[in-house]
């Protein structure tokens, strides 16, 4: 039985919840916090960086056409910071990513990523303090 | 029955390791930074951080006619420094969340690292009487316009002329707000405990009616700052292939 993180590909807007989110810096201009996607795919790339991180999604849309969609996270120290495995993640590996919708197409903050072996991630954007054991989990 | 040396300096020993290691475990944290030359306000024994400190407050604004035709033309897809990895102001750098600053206070200078885009800001201390002080001009970043620093009292007084008109703003709902070449802005920074206030006072006669304030607020932090290392390249990404 296929996992249903294999590239199934379908792109869902769950609903437009409303959420109480920080603006993060350009967020808000850049993401629409009331309207949450969901996408799955294959990572084709992972650049920690600052200010944004992000993820090159392969994504199969409802016609079966693969589409690329850029998925945006927090800077590459903020996530250090607050310990988000950033080693878990390695080009080629399906992931279920849920977040807020671009104002630009097929581009999404990243809220929650799935791994292939059912793992939930957060970017905790909170600076944990030096020396603590952190976990994405 | 008498002692043997040997076990006397083994008790000697232990009872040293013991409290050595009940120091250690109760020492007051380090200095993130030298102490200050007397008379200077300590701003220095810690890392400073946005996150945590408190809400930050915008007096209210009100936009001249070009003002408003500049903020109402803001295109956020294209208009951001941050595409380019340059600080749009100060406010927008101070306003980074997440981002470290660290301040070394010297007898003739304050310098002032933001990890947000890597900028330094080391500015001479003035007499604030001269009419003509020693400003600081960061050539990557021309919208910071050159800073003249001073203190009155408690107070890390930066004022700052001579920016490169654009957006001070490009967060939230205040995406868009103009500054032109006029725009004077004085940063009065000052520390409440564990808290780093930034208040600062802006003045563009071009964009604004009058003159209003903006209140910051950062709070002390135990991380080092890392390199933040912008690539140009990188950060004008913001849509797939």
């Amino acid at each position: 039985m296929k996992s249903p993180l294999v590239l199934a590909g379908l792109v869902l807007v769950i609903s437009t919840i409303a959420r109480n989110s920080t603006a993060h810096h350009s967020t808000v201009v850049n993401f629409d916090s009331n309207r949450e996607v969901t996408i799955s795919g294959v990572l084709t790339e992972i650049r920690w960086l600052n200010p944004h991180s992000r993820f090159r999604v392969d994504v199969r849309n409802p016609e079966g056409r693969v589409e690329e969609w850029l998925v945006e996270m927090g800077a590459a120290n903020t996530l250090k910071r607050a310990g988000f495995p950033t080693e878990r993640f390695a080009v080629g590996d399906p992931v279920t990513i849920t977040g807020a919708a671009g104002r630009r197409d097929r581009a999404v903050l990243l809220r929650e990523v799935t791994l292939s072996n059912g793992t939930h991630l957060t970017p905790d954007m909170r600076p944990r303090a030096p020396g603590r054991d952190v976990s994405g989990e | 029955m008498m002692r043997s040396p040997t076990s006397s300096l083994v008790v000697v020993l232990m009872l040293t390791s013991t409290v050595s290691a009940f120091a250690q475990v109760n020492a007051a944290p380090s200095r993130k930074g030298p102490v200050p030359p007397p008379g200077q306000p300590d701003l220095s024994d810690v890392n400073w951080i946005l996150n945590g400190g408190g809400p930050t407050v915008f007096s209210a604004w009100t936009l001249t006619p070009d003002g408003k035709r500049r903020m109402d033309a803001y295109d956020f897809k294209t208009d951001d420094p941050a595409y380019s990895c340059t600080a749009a102001s100060w406010t927008r750098a101070w306003l980074n969340p997440n981002a470290l600053v660290h301040i070394t206070q010297g007898p003739d200078f304050v310098r002032l690292q933001h990890e947000f885009m890597d900028i330094d800001r080391r500015i001479p201390l003035s007499n604030p009487r001269d009419p003509n002080p020693k400003r600081l001009r960061i050539p990557r970043h021309p919208q910071l316009g050159a800073s003249a620093a001073w203190y009155e009292g408690n107070v890390l007084t930066i004022d700052t002329i001579d920016v490169a008109a654009g957006y001070m703003e490009t967060i939230a709902e205040r995406a868009g707000m103009p500054q032109s070449a006029r725009m004077h802005t004085v940063e009065r920074v000052h520390r409440e405990g564990d808290r780093l206030v930034i208040e600062t006072t802006y003045v563009d006669p071009v964009n604004y009616q009058s003159p209003f304030v903006s209140t910051i607020r950062y709070l002390k932090n135990d991380w080092d700052l890392m390199e933040y290392g912008c690539i140009p390249e990188e950060a004008a990404i913001t849509s797939p292939r």
